[in-house]
């Protein structure tokens, strides 16, 4: 056994010290696998409620012809806050900036779409009717919700105020909100994949 | 003698002394003691329930309450019990040790801490409001639809059990996040994944465990609930639901949830029966492995409760397999307990005891288990007073002893003064054989085909003489555990001091004084090996005291594989705002209780304006800290 005193790395030894900013980071994609498996967890009923059924889903099919652009839209949102972040690392905190704005504005478009796709299919399915009707309302206002709620963390970090200065990077809350937009994302991909378009195959 | 480190250390972390500062203390000591009584609190109230239920057990025919109300007692008992005691124990047990086991001065995200803490009480509350409305929640812990499902069971009461779990679990998840985060980022620098304390292993897999498993249940009582208070279809047969689809969802989470009550007990035992056989622990590596294979089986057995429901061959087959499986991980651990016995010599202190009794118990409850895994056995004991037993055995044994031995092992670092030993070995003989008295016939009764969850039962069953027994053996139990309380109280008074390491025990907690100081150590340790405080290698030598850090409130940020110090993180001071954000969460809840959709959107908004105001960043200038790091990333 060393009885030999601990020697700190160089730049531990007197101030400034070097800060840990990732606990942030770190907690998001905990909570983020927390809230994956939540909705691998609806996926799961969806396929256990269908398991057996002659017809699933009962009724029609639902319809692609928003959840498509709906797609699109939102992928092509993670990509512009990508391209965002990228900027915010260049030290280009103004341009990172404008790219965030965008993407909140790119979903608004979504929510706008999802409120026309609300409309069109209450009008032959409504959540009470039978199960399928409760499990895709639940699943799909739940991504909605997960939505909003990434639209309020990135409306959060276009209003942080300039307290530290902005030009030194990674610029990490614009990180940390960007984590969680592209997992509300991804999860519309499963939803688009599971409800939307393997039902719609072999109809 | 004050050192002048040790006053700046001290200006920088001490939280002022009025309710405010009560109120808003994000000290992971503090929160810890407080998560403690809480969940005491909480064991006492289902201790009783448990007690007057055996009153009206003890003889045949007895009328001390009605089938209703006593519907409700074993289910408040149960839920009480399992969620708001088992758990929450274990979770404040951690929030106090880990730091102090890591030689870090907080957990990593302390306002989560304190908003965890009040999430855990207010959902309690919340649960227990139920009793204002004379409707507590009443179909078991498991709440099986149909039965729990609007047409069946109108009223408030399966509400509030939906709608509580929901906020408990948003409660558990936040400690879940705090925890690994921890873990995994602020040990002592040299204390590697290969030389951490078995409690970190066994917390890691539990609360990666509770990660994964805790959305199960969320979505479980989501769909009851929508159910309930929207007519959704989840559980309709006519329109195409399904009432397995809650079995499934429920056991999916609820095995994990046996081992996440478990798993950190048998931490503590690994932590405190090496301190007490004088011996570090044998077989650490295999003891590590077991533990996260535990918990990663652990999610592959749930359709065991659900045999008696009927599922294809091959998938019963798969689950019996799998649950025998587990028994081997467990076993490991008891034989790596007994070898670390056999080879020290043990001192045999109360804490001590309540170990020794542990390894007894869940080797019966283990045994017990294994018999229930056997299909054909299971078909036969299902919903008998055997699996009372056996989860008696299982969460008594293996929860409710090692706490036990947990707090007479750490109340000392605690309050800083001795539990009084003679008191202690009354209270846990009292409790080892009231216990048995209590759940051993159980067993028997059955075999015998006592069903579990009647309110009463005929005379001529051969159940008499048993159930008899089993009611005083309840009552001995419940004395033995007041004796214990007693013994705390008794401790705060005139207990003997304490010391430093009045255990000659060798973690890293040790090192502090009892009770420790705000900011825990003056020098942050650094760790050579897995038994700290037996080598020969002092961890707080500090020549050049160059990890003081006294400028702010930081601590060390190390790798997370080799715990190699790169960073300095800093602790959030105390804040007032996490007690309003779980306040605004609580108000959803009730909200939707009563229906009230619009009521709820004013909490949610609340909520939201609090988390703003939470993370809001400050203008106090962080001299000590460069504000980012300066290398731009490709």
């Amino acid at each position: 056994m060393s009885s030999l005193p601990y020697i700190l790395p160089v730049e531990l030894r007197q101030p400034p010290y070097p800060q840990d900013n990732r606990v942030g980071s770190n907690s998001i994609l905990t909570f983020i696998a927390t809230e994956g498996t939540l909705f691998a967890m609806l996926f799961a009923s969806y396929w256990y409620l269908g398991k057996g059924k002659p017809q699933w889903p009962m009724g029609d099919p639902p319809k692609l012809h928003y959840a498509i652009p709906m797609l699109i839209l939102l992928l092509a949102s993670s990509a512009v806050l990508h391209f965002g972040e990228k900027k915010v690392r260049e030290h280009k905190v103004g341009a990172g900036m404008i790219f965030l704005g965008i993407t909140i504005l790119m979903g608004l478009g979504f929510i706008a779409m999802s409120v026309l796709d609300y409309q069109e299919r209450l009008q032959t399915l409504s959540p009470t009717q039978n199960a399928y009707g409760s499990i895709y309302y639940t699943t799909v206002t739940l991504h909605a919700a997960h939505l909003v709620l990434g639209l309020m963390m990135l409306l959060y970090v276009l209003l942080l105020p300039s307290i530290e200065p902005r030009e030194v990077t990674p610029h990490w809350p614009y990180h940390n909100a960007a984590l969680y937009w592209h997992f509300v994302d991804a999860v519309w991909v499963f939803v688009v994949f599971i409800m939307f378009i393997i039902p719609n195959i072999g109809r | 003698m004050a050192t002048a480190a040790e006053l700046r250390l001290e200006s920088v972390w001490e939280t002022p002394h009025t309710l405010l500062g009560k109120l808003s203390t994000v000290d992971h000591l503090e929160l810890g003691k407080r998560y403690i009584a809480t969940a005491m609190v909480f064991l006492m109230i289902g201790g009783i329930e448990a007690l007057v239920m055996r009153l009206q057990l003890a003889v045949p025919n007895a009328t001390v309450m009605n089938p209703e109300t006593y519907d409700q007692f074993f289910t408040m008992h149960g839920i009480t019990m399992i969620f708001w005691y088992a758990q929450p124990i274990l979770t404040g047990l951690g929030v106090y040790l880990v730091p102090l086991m890591i030689g870090a001065r907080d957990l990593a995200l302390p306002r989560l801490n304190a908003f965890t803490y009040w999430m855990y009480l207010f959902s309690g509350l919340f649960l227990y409001a139920s009793l204002l409305f004379a409707d507590s929640p009443h179909a078991g812990w498991f709440a099986y639809v149909p039965y729990t499902t609007k047409a069946y069971s109108p009223g408030l009461g399966m509400d509030f059990y939906a709608l509580a779990l929901i906020f408990l679990t948003i409660s558990t998840t936040g400690a879940a996040i705090n925890f690994i985060v921890t873990i995994l980022k602020f040990r002592a620098p040299g204390m590697a994944l290969s030389r951490m304390p078995l409690f970190m292993f066994s917390s890691l897999t539990t609360y990666f465990a509770a990660i994964f498993s805790l959305p199960a249940l969320t979505a479980a009582c989501l769909f009851l609930e929508l159910g309930r208070k929207w007519n959704f279809q989840f559980f309709n047969v006519s329109q195409g639901g399904d009432p397995l689809l809650w079995q499934h969802l429920f056991w999916f989470f609820g095995h994990p949830w046996v081992y996440i009550v478990f798993l950190p007990a048998t931490g503590l035992i690994s932590m405190l029966l090496p301190a007490f056989s004088r011996h570090h622990i044998v077989g650490y590596p295999y003891v590590a492995a077991a533990t996260v294979l535990t918990g990663a089986v652990g999610f592959g057995v749930w359709v065991h409760h659900m045999f008696a429901v009927g599922e294809p061959q091959m998938s019963m087959s798969f689950f019996s397999a799998a649950s025998m499986t587990i028994s081997v991980f467990t076993a490991v651990q008891v034989f790596a307990w007994i070898a670390t016995i056999w080879k020290g010599r043990p001192v045999l202190k109360t804490a001590m005891l309540y170990a020794l009794g542990f390894l007894a118990l869940i080797v019966i409850g283990g045994l017990n288990g294994i018999v229930t895994a056997v299909i054909p056995v299971d078909w036969q004991l299902t919903d008998t007073y055997f699996v009372v037993a056996h989860l008696h055995y299982v969460l008594i044994g293996a929860n409710l002893f090692p706490v036990l031995a947990a707090l007479y092992f750490w109340l000392p670092k605690m309050t800083g003064r001795m539990m009084d030993e003679r008191l202690g070995k009354w209270s846990f003989w009292l409790s080892f054989i009231g216990f048995n008295l209590a759940f051993f016939p159980m067993q028997i009764l059955g075999v015998l085909g006592m069903p579990r969850r009647i309110y009463t039962f005929p005379v001529g069953m051969g159940w008499t003489s048993m159930n008899l027994i089993i009611t005083i053996g309840a009552f001995i139990l419940g004395v033995g555990i007041l004796l214990t309380i007693v013994n705390f109280f008794q401790s705060l008074r005139s207990g003997e001091m304490a010391g430093d390491n009045p255990w000659n025990a060798d973690g890293l907690e040790w090192l502090t004084s009892s009770p420790p100081k705000p900011y825990k150590f003056v020098h942050l340790p650094t760790v050579v090996s897995r038994n700290p405080l037996w080598d020969d290698y002092d961890e707080l030598e500090d020549p050049n005291n160059e990890r003081i850090f006294s400028q702010d409130r930081l601590t060390l940020s190390t790798t997370w594989v080799e715990a190699k110090a790169t960073e300095l993180a800093r602790i959030p001071e105390d804040s007032i705002i996490p007690v309003f954000s779980s306040l605004a969460m609580s108000w959803i809840f009730v909200a939707i209780l009563f229906t009230s959709l619009w009521w709820a959107l004013a909490g949610v908004i609340l909520t939201l304006i609090s988390a703003a105001a939470w993370l809001w960043p400050k203008h106090e200038a962080k001299v000590a800290l460069q504000p980012q790091r300066q290398a731009v990333p490709e």
